[in-house]
């Protein structure tokens, strides 16, 4: 069963109750019962760590399939630029946007060009709104979860703009309805993701607006498929129609962590990625100590999206060719007529409601309770042994003291007090001091 | 309200330790937040308590903080063993700072720590004893505390 609202789903068949996706989740989020992983819908922030460390393959990412994609007339691939790090200097944007042309998607959308248009105009929009404190990135699906969940008072700080993926997604459903005659409605915009963020982010958009994406397929279900359609490519050089990739590195860079602070340019700005080293700089924002910064770039994945738990290709191997494209194509955005176009366009660069939080619930809605809750939750933590084994099934053993105050779990789930009033049973009383 | 309804918790922090500073009073956040407090009073009360812990390990030997909740006032009392305060109005004082070159080369030492505990507290007492210790009580009340975040 796909988890409410979220980009996975856990194969019951595969899972052994392992605990090992129970402890990497830095929401804590997944508990195991009756020897089964579940994850609870409204703390996952679909960051994918679950994915990256279950070994037995259990966690599956609900991704867009062939058979959803055939209910549309007019099908449009729209790849993270993730998606060009992983093949290497040698094959091109342009070869990658072919080949997903091979693999019978009707057009293939430069996403890395909507990168540089979109972010034109934050660069306005930062030098105009910014005051003492730094804006948090849009583009990371995750990282805006995040922040709603445990940061609720930093909400306010995400840039209130469309993330690129959107914008070009409604971009090319106006086009392509325009020029083929085709109704919006049947034409598919589908993003090849790095991670499951960016498909639960369209399931469930941050703002509650309906995304304009209508699917998402990870860069791993499709490589084997591109790398046989890049083999043959020479063959098809001649048909080529127009050229599909329009730009620079500055686009292309997006496509791991940095590259959105370069293209801004401010001196006055972070860069940082990874789940951990996320966390603990929106904590030191929380604390005020960022004052004055610009922009602040968070990415979820090590590395940026180069790093997301859907890419094939070494993060390190594919910021080196990402590199390598910099350098190729320049750091000259190549959007600037495009930026002296409708105001109309421009206009939905901005989100047209703002992105709530979406706290994770407290101990009780009145404190009076909570405070009571709380000290529960303190003695039982007391009679707890402390060693965060995970063999309940919660993380460690503050998370099991706050599942029980909250009704979710039994002290008995410690495998530490059942072996112990077992011992105890069997040897009489006082056979453990705590 | 009932005024009996009371959360406590005392935390330890260590002096001259900057891996962990910053531990005790990211928990008396992460408490704050699922007692149900609004997130602008655990935002205030969260940057009063930081810079009241960082405090004590630029300055102090060892330190406590204790934490008292009720539904409408979190106290935080913070103790240290160190070397205490001269002249408390000066240091009060926006930019007057004694920090060393070393606390000042790792990001601190502004000056801003005691004024930042005023700004974001209701109610700030501090009391001191040269070569004995600090003693800092910061109260943050719940009623109609949003709007004192004037620092935004």
């Amino acid at each position: 069963m796909p988890i409410d609202e979220h980009a996975l789903k856990i194969d019951e068949g595969r899972c052994t109750g392992c605990v090992e996706c129970t402890r990497s989740c830095p929401a804590k989020a997944i508990r195991v019962r009756d020897g089964i992983a579940e994850v609870m819908a409204e703390r996952c922030i679909d960051c994918g760590e679950c994915y990256r460390v279950c070994p037995q393959g259990a966690i599956v990412p609900v991704t867009t399939t062939h058979t959803d994609l055939s209910a549309f007339k007019y099908k449009v691939a729209l790849p993270s630029p993730a998606l060009y790090s992983q093949f290497g200097p040698n094959i091109l944007p342009e070869d990658v946007l072919h080949a997903l042309l091979s693999i019978g998607f009707d057009l293939a959308y430069d996403k890395a060009y909507a990168c540089e248009m979109v972010f034109g105009e934050v660069k306005d929009y930062i030098e105009q709104n910014h005051s003492r404190e730094p804006f948090i990135s849009p583009v990371c699906p995750a990282v805006t979860r995040l922040v709603q969940l445990m940061f609720p008072e930093l909400t306010s700080l995400i840039l209130p703009f469309r993330p690129p993926r959107e914008v070009a997604a409604k971009a090319i459903k106006m086009d392509v309805s325009n020029r083929l005659g085709i109704r919006e409605d049947e034409i598919a915009v589908i993003h090849i993701t790095p991670c499951l963020a960016k498909l639960a982010a369209m399931i469930n958009p941050p703002t509650g607006e309906k995304s304009y994406l209508d699917g998402a397929v990870g860069i791993s279900e499709i490589y084997a498929q591109l790398l046989t359609a890049l083999k043959q490519r020479e063959k098809k050089v001649d048909e080529i129609p127009e050229l599909l990739h329009r730009s620079s590195g500055m686009g292309i860079g997006f496509g791991r962590v940095g590259g959105e602070v370069t293209d801004l340019g401010f001196e006055e700005s972070l860069a940082v990625s990874g789940v951990q080293d996320t966390i603990s700089i929106l904590r030191d924002l929380e604390r005020r100590k960022l004052q004055n910064m610009k922009y602040l770039e968070c990415q979820i994945c090590p590395g940026g999206c180069i790093g997301g738990p859907l890419t094939v290709q070494n993060r390190y191997i594919a910021s080196h060719t990402i590199s390598k494209f910099v350098g190729l194509f320049g750091s000259k955005p190549q959007v600037e007529e495009m930026m002296k176009s409708g105001e109309q366009e421009r206009a939905h660069f901005r989100l047209a409601k703002s992105i709530n939080p979406v706290s994770i619930p407290p101990l009780d809605t009145d404190t009076s309770f909570a405070i009571g809750k709380m000290r529960l939750r303190e003695e039982i933590l007391r009679k707890l042994p402390g060693k965060n084994c995970a063999a309940c099934g919660a993380p460690d053993c503050l998370t099991l003291a706050d599942d029980i105050v909250r009704g979710r779990a039994s002290i008995e789930d410690c495998v530490f007090i059942r072996a112990d009033g077992q011992y105890r049973r069997i040897k009489g009383k006082g056979a453990r001091k705590r | 309200m009932n005024d009996n309804v009371v959360f406590s918790q005392k935390l330890d922090v260590e002096g001259g330790d900057f891996i962990r500073g910053g531990e005790s009073s990211c928990r008396i956040l992460e408490i704050l937040k699922e007692l149900a407090f609004p997130p602008a009073i655990v935002r205030r009360a969260g940057i009063a308590a930081y810079e009241a812990e960082m405090n004590i390990v630029m300055y102090a030997d060892r330190g406590t903080m204790d934490l008292k909740v009720t539904p409408d006032r979190i106290t935080i009392i913070i103790q240290d063993e160190g070397p205490g305060i001269e002249d408390i109005e000066l240091a009060m004082q926006e930019g007057y700072s004694t920090a060393t070159d070393k606390i000042r080369e790792m990001g601190f030492g502004a000056g801003m720590g005691l004024p930042n505990i005023k700004k974001n507290s209701d109610e700030m007492e501090i009391t001191s004893t040269v070569g004995r210790g600090t003693r800092i009580s910061i109260v943050i009340t719940t009623n109609g505390g949003d709007s004192r975040d004037a620092d935004r």
